[in-house]
């Protein structure tokens, strides 16, 4: 029962994380149906931005978690503004292989920057420190990161939900030429979108500092997981990242318990196939 | 008829030249030409850049005079040339493989055949090292390798493939010889243990090539034959993004000791999750690769004490062998870094075919074939504690490998006074370099 409880929380931090993740990308697809393939390319700039603020600025790798957000922002607006607006012209291939190929650019290029290696935060507030909460031992680093990850959840909902500029976005998702019409700019509206994908990838990259390695190709390790969250719970869902998110973690660690570690992907991908298989829509998805 | 006649004497001639030239002494040869074949493009770049500079500081050593490597007793600093060539000098000539199996065999091929090289060395991935070996194997070119650790290489019965180096099996020997001594107490600084603390393992590898032969041997081959219990064999999800649950599996499981094979993404990862748990195991070893490279040291610091891992050289070994302690200030001085493992093997391979040249006297292929499998250079010569480099069969279908080569284990150790971490030597006994930590302190 124990090792059920701690391993079940365990996946529901991880899982809170992948969450995050998968948040920028389902927002960035709810508003214009765009995939980002650079998606993880964000997250692994914020990474960067989060552990240079850290080595450079101040040690603490919390205090990059705003500067990695501003960087995520910048890069979002950069990148729709400079290469996704132009690719909209054209046919809806174009602008998968703009992004893919803007996913190479970042990535190839921090490597020629930064070079290959692995760079850890080693000291902090929650960096390597045990959290324990009734009698279970929990990472600091990790119940942090999901923390910030849900408080991130809860704003980036309420403002889709509360605000003029929430349901103008809302609108523009459910039928950009009506919104059109009714005299939202959408053009400004998928800036909005890339803005806020690009500022969550990167907080979500900063969180992360506190107990990932950071590495030019660190973004690969995420970004399967953060598409199959993103489908899973249905293309363009704030809520359905969420619950796909957790349920990726639950999954992920359960399998390596009870099952195999080395099928944890494989089951975690079946459950996905399944999913788009007898439900394409995803869990939570509007179409 | 005079027309023929002038034919003949001209024929004459030139074979009188051939033949003239054929028998010069040895001394006209100013260089023996030796092809390398490395990956110095593509993923593995930076290692074959290392791979090289390996080679470059041991063919220079060779080819001119070092006095005071000489003075400590390295033959080949006094040489300037290989004696018994005139004092030919060794040139290599490096070609690229791209680390592609394919490319490797091709760019053998166009050294024996266009730069007639009279001996190949490499390839680092076993498996380019393989096809090159095929090549040389075919048009009876001797292929020294010093960098491939695949045990199947030696197994083939090649008869132009020569191994100084060890291999994955010999380094995963060592391991048990460590923990065989530990019980015998003949561990620097530890008191006999009984086995009874470290007899039940966990191997934990990643799912692919490199972790598998490392868990297939110890949990099929060793641990039955030197009598240790395998209670968990991991086979992980390599690069993953979470390894709690792995973690939680591995504390759980009740092992004394854990063994890893991880690069080094892994490696920390598992590291700080273990740590997080308060995971207090005997012993913690790695075999190499993750465990060994800089980002692991940078990323877990003063936490990695007590921490084992096996590498082929340590630095630290300078305190007892003091060629390999000038060696590496010589390549300190050329490179700004200490020598690793990488450029501590090649230094080896040069060695061997440096010695072989000379024991030879001549770049005749079968000359050099049998100076190869005569070849017996004494530990003393060497930068790592060695018996020395003797080709012959460790096991029962082996040919041409180093009967002598052993690797080295190492222990991360922290020094609260200077807060760094240094990899001390611990394995083999004799050339240990400080105390052994036993058990494995833990994290509290």
């Amino acid at each position: 029962m124990d090792v059920v409880l701690d391993i079940g929380i365990s996946g529901v931090l991880m899982g809170l994380v992948y969450a995050l993740l998968a948040l920028g990308l389902t927002v960035i697809f709810g508003i214009m149906d765009t995939v980002n393939f650079a998606h993880g390319e964000f997250l692994m700039l914020g990474m960067y931005a989060g552990y240079l603020t850290y080595a450079y600025l101040y040690p603490e790798p919390l205090a990059g978690v705003p500067v990695a957000g501003l960087v995520g922002m910048l890069l979002g607006v950069l990148a729709y503004t400079l290469l996704v607006k132009r690719l909209l012209s054209g046919p809806p291939i174009a602008q998968i292989f703009g992004t893919f190929g803007l996913m190479l650019f970042l990535r190839y290029g921090a490597l020629a920057v930064f070079g290959p290696n692995l760079r850890s935060a080693t000291q902090g507030l929650v960096v390597a420190k045990r959290l324990v909460v009734g009698g279970l031992t929990l990472d600091a680093a990790k119940v942090v990161a999901a923390a910030g990850s849900a408080f991130l959840f809860g704003l980036v909902y309420l403002m889709l939900r509360r605000t003029k500029l929430g349901l103008a976005l809302q609108a523009t998702a459910a039928n950009r030429e009506a919104a059109r019409y009714m005299g939202i700019d959408t053009d400004r509206m998928n800036l909005i979108g890339w803005a806020l994908g690009g500022a969550t990838a990167g907080m979500a990259g900063a969180l992360l500092v506190n107990f990932y390695y950071v590495s030019p190709t660190v973004g690969m390790v995420f970004s399967m997981i953060t598409f199959t969250t993103v489908a899973l719970g249905g293309f363009g869902s704030v809520p359905g990242a969420l619950i796909a998110g957790i349920l990726v973690g639950l999954i992920e660690v359960f399998t390596a318990q009870v099952i195999s570690p080395q099928l944890k992907l494989a089951v975690i991908y079946t459950v996905f196939f399944l999913v788009v298989l007898f439900r394409p829509r995803g869990l939570l998805g509007a179409r | 008829m005079l027309r023929v006649r002038r034919w003949i004497r001209t024929i004459a001639a030139v074979l009188g030249l051939i033949v003239f030239v054929g028998t010069l002494p040895s001394a006209a040869q100013e260089t023996v030409k030796i092809g390398v074949i490395l990956p110095l493009s593509g993923p593995l770049a930076p290692t074959g850049q290392e791979l090289r500079r390996g080679y470059e500081l041991m063919v220079d050593i060779v080819n001119n005079v070092y006095p005071e490597l000489a003075a400590l007793g390295l033959e080949v600093a006094g040489w300037n040339g290989i004696p018994s060539l005139g004092g030919a000098k060794i040139e290599p000539i490096f070609a690229d493989s791209r680390g592609e199996p394919a490319v490797g065999a091709d760019m053998a091929r166009r050294l024996i055949l266009e730069q007639g090289v009279v001996g190949l060395m490499g390839a680092y991935q076993s498996s380019v090292t393989q096809t090159v070996a095929t090549v040389a194997e075919r048009h009876g070119i001797p292929l020294v390798n010093s960098d491939s650790s695949s045990p199947t290489l030696t197994t083939l019965g090649y008869e132009w493939f020569w191994r100084v180096t060890p291999h994955d099996m010999i380094f995963d020997d060592d391991l048990f010889n460590l923990l065989d001594g530990l019980v015998e107490g003949k561990a620097p600084g530890v008191p006999a243990v009984p086995k009874d603390s470290i007899r039940r393992l966990a191997v934990v590898v990643e799912n692919t090539e490199f972790g598998s032969a490392t868990g297939n041997d110890i949990v099929n081959r060793l641990a039955p034959e030197r009598g240790y219990e395998v209670v968990e064999y991991m086979r992980y999800q390599a690069n993953s993004p979470d390894l709690t649950s792995e973690t939680a599996r591995l504390v759980n499981s009740g092992a004394d000791v854990y063994l890893f094979a991880s690069y080094v993404s892994d490696a920390i990862l598992f590291m700080r999750t273990l740590a997080l748990r308060g995971a207090k195991p005997t012993l913690i070893w790695g075999q190499n690769a993750g465990f060994t490279n800089p980002d692991f040291v940078q990323a877990l610091g003063p936490a990695l004490h007590g921490v084992l891992t096996r590498s082929l050289f340590i630095a630290k070994i300078g305190e007892v062998r003091p060629i390999a302690a000038a060696i590496n200030e010589l390549y300190r001085q050329r490179y700004g870094t200490n020598l690793s493992e990488e450029s501590a093997r090649e230094m080896l391979g040069v060695l061997a075919w440096a010695h072989a040249l000379n024991n030879a006297g001549s770049t005749n292929p079968r000359a050099l074939q049998r100076a190869l499998n005569e070849l017996d250079i004494p530990g003393d010569q060497l930068i790592t504690p060695w018996q020395g480099i003797k080709f012959g069969s460790r096991r029962p279908g082996e040919k041409n490998q180093n009967i002598y080569a052993t690797g080295m284990i190492g222990q991360y150790q922290y020094n609260p006074e200077t807060g760094g971490v240094t990899l001390e030597i611990v394995y083999p006994f004799e050339a240990a370099t400080a105390d052994m930590v036993f058990p494995f302190p833990g994290w509290d």
